[in-house]
């Protein structure tokens, strides 16, 4: 598949590392959908 | 949020949810997945474990958890399991508030990833602080009463407690992979490239679930911190949206304090050496935190390795008073860059009579590393 072709991102987990690389897809292709999931009610708590 | 994946269908590419408040299941289809589970506390099976008062610290509601207890309740005496960095952090603000603490490991010292030396000084700032502290006695249960933790029980002794917290490590929260089918490497965690891809294309990992490299053995290991987890999620992310980004490897650094003794590691250390096959020599100084007649001025102590022969850099430990821990990071650089001792010895490390001595410990000890390399 294109790296251009909007594509669909999950992340499994909120904190550093989920979030983080959230960020990163969603800054360089902010046409993509990023889906994130967590159990806990708390997003980035570490940082 | 509140938002739990239960299960990753490689071959459908999807993953199945769940909400934790209606339990609600549906199938969420990716392009590409980045699996950032983190990592579990680490909970010995023993008797009692499931005792009402015995807290575990992984995640803000835990720690949220905890201080409503401690404010509520009236708690005289805690009994923290485990000796590594967040048993220190416990047993720091525990005290703080006034509450009588003792301190149990299996080890013979605390803080693991020190030389028993270098933990030796921790040991007494511990005691310093009045910490009982119980090392070479391993957790073997719990005494409870009506469901709620009284005692911790070591082969040596039963330790009244009125609330416990375990602080014996994490691992790898990696479950879901291995349902899936992905590779597992170094204590169980998801195997990753430099790139931070799993064992299938188009799945991504990073952070405490995963395994990473040693900058300094090449070697796999497994190592949880929060500052690792943002920088390899940075590189997932980055090769996920189609850039080209590796993550170099760790040198398991680490930085804690109890009160105002700082203590500082990174790299390798002496248990290391054997098991690598290294060659390898260090040198313990004693320095000062700024010059020797500036008001404020501390006790330090340097711990540096380098490999016999070539003199490389291999490793470095820090204990002492304010100022003292944050220079591990002069040692992390020259790690990343491969330095011998004789280029550490030259390098060119701010100075003025507030901050250092004219050498600073740091440097005392490459000149020390350079008789013995």
């Amino acid at each position: 598949m294109s790296p251009h072709t909007a594509r669909r991102v999950i992340v499994i987990g909120v904190d550093a590392a989920g979030m983080s690389g959230a960020s990163q897809v969603k800054r360089r292709q902010p046409s993509w959908t990023v889906r994130a999931f967590d159990r806990s009610p708390f997003a980035l708590f570490s940082l | 949020m509140r938002q739990a994946v239960e299960a990753i269908d490689l071959t459908q590419r999807r993953v199945q949810v769940r909400s934790m408040e209606t339990g609600h299941t549906v199938q969420q289809p990716f392009d590409a997945l980045l699996i950032a589970a983190g990592a579990v506390p680490i909970c010995p099976p023993v008797e009692g474990i499931t005792a009402a008062g015995i807290y575990t610290v992984n995640t803000l509601q835990q720690g949220v958890d905890l201080r409503d207890t401690l404010d509520r309740h009236p708690i005289k005496r805690v009994v923290v399991v485990g000796a590594g960095a967040i048993g220190l952090e416990m047993a720091e603000n525990l005290v703080a508030r006034g509450v009588d603490v003792s301190m149990v490991d299996l080890a013979p010292q605390v803080l693991p990833p020190l030389d028993p030396d270098m933990a030796t000084r921790v040991a007494q700032a511990l005691e310093a602080l009045g910490v009982h502290l119980y090392l070479n006695e391993g957790l073997q249960g719990f005494d409870t009463q009506n469901g709620h933790v009284t005692a911790v029980i070591t082969p040596q002794r039963a330790l009244p407690a009125d609330l416990v917290i375990l602080g014996l490590g994490v691992r790898p929260n990696a479950t879901l992979a291995a349902d899936a089918g992905l590779a597992l490497g170094e204590k169980g965690a998801i195997l990753v490239d430099e790139r931070m891809q799993a064992s299938h294309e188009g799945i991504w990992a990073a952070g405490d679930c995963v395994t990473s490299r040693h900058v300094v053995s090449g070697r796999p290991v497994y190592v949880a911190l929060g500052t690792v987890a943002n920088k390899q999620g940075r590189i997932a992310g980055l090769n996920i949206a189609g850039e080209h980004a590796t993550f170099p490897g760790v040198a398991g650094t680490a930085i804690t304090k109890v009160h105002r003794t700082e203590i500082a590691r990174t790299g390798l250390q002496t248990t290391d050496f054997a098991r690598l096959g290294l060659d390898a020599v260090s040198v313990t100084i004693q320095g000062t935190t700024r010059a020797r007649y500036y008001p404020g001025v501390e006790e330090m102590t340097v711990k540096l390795f380098a490999e016999k022969g070539s003199g490389r850099i291999l490793g470095g430990q820090i204990v002492g008073g304010t100022g003292a821990a944050k220079r591990i990071d002069v040692i992390v650089a020259a790690l990343f860059a491969r330095m011998t001792a004789d280029q550490f010895v030259n390098l060119d490390l701010a100075y003025a009579p507030p901050f250092s001595p004219t050498w600073d410990p740091l440097l005392i000890a490459a000149r020390a590393l350079l008789k013995r390399v």
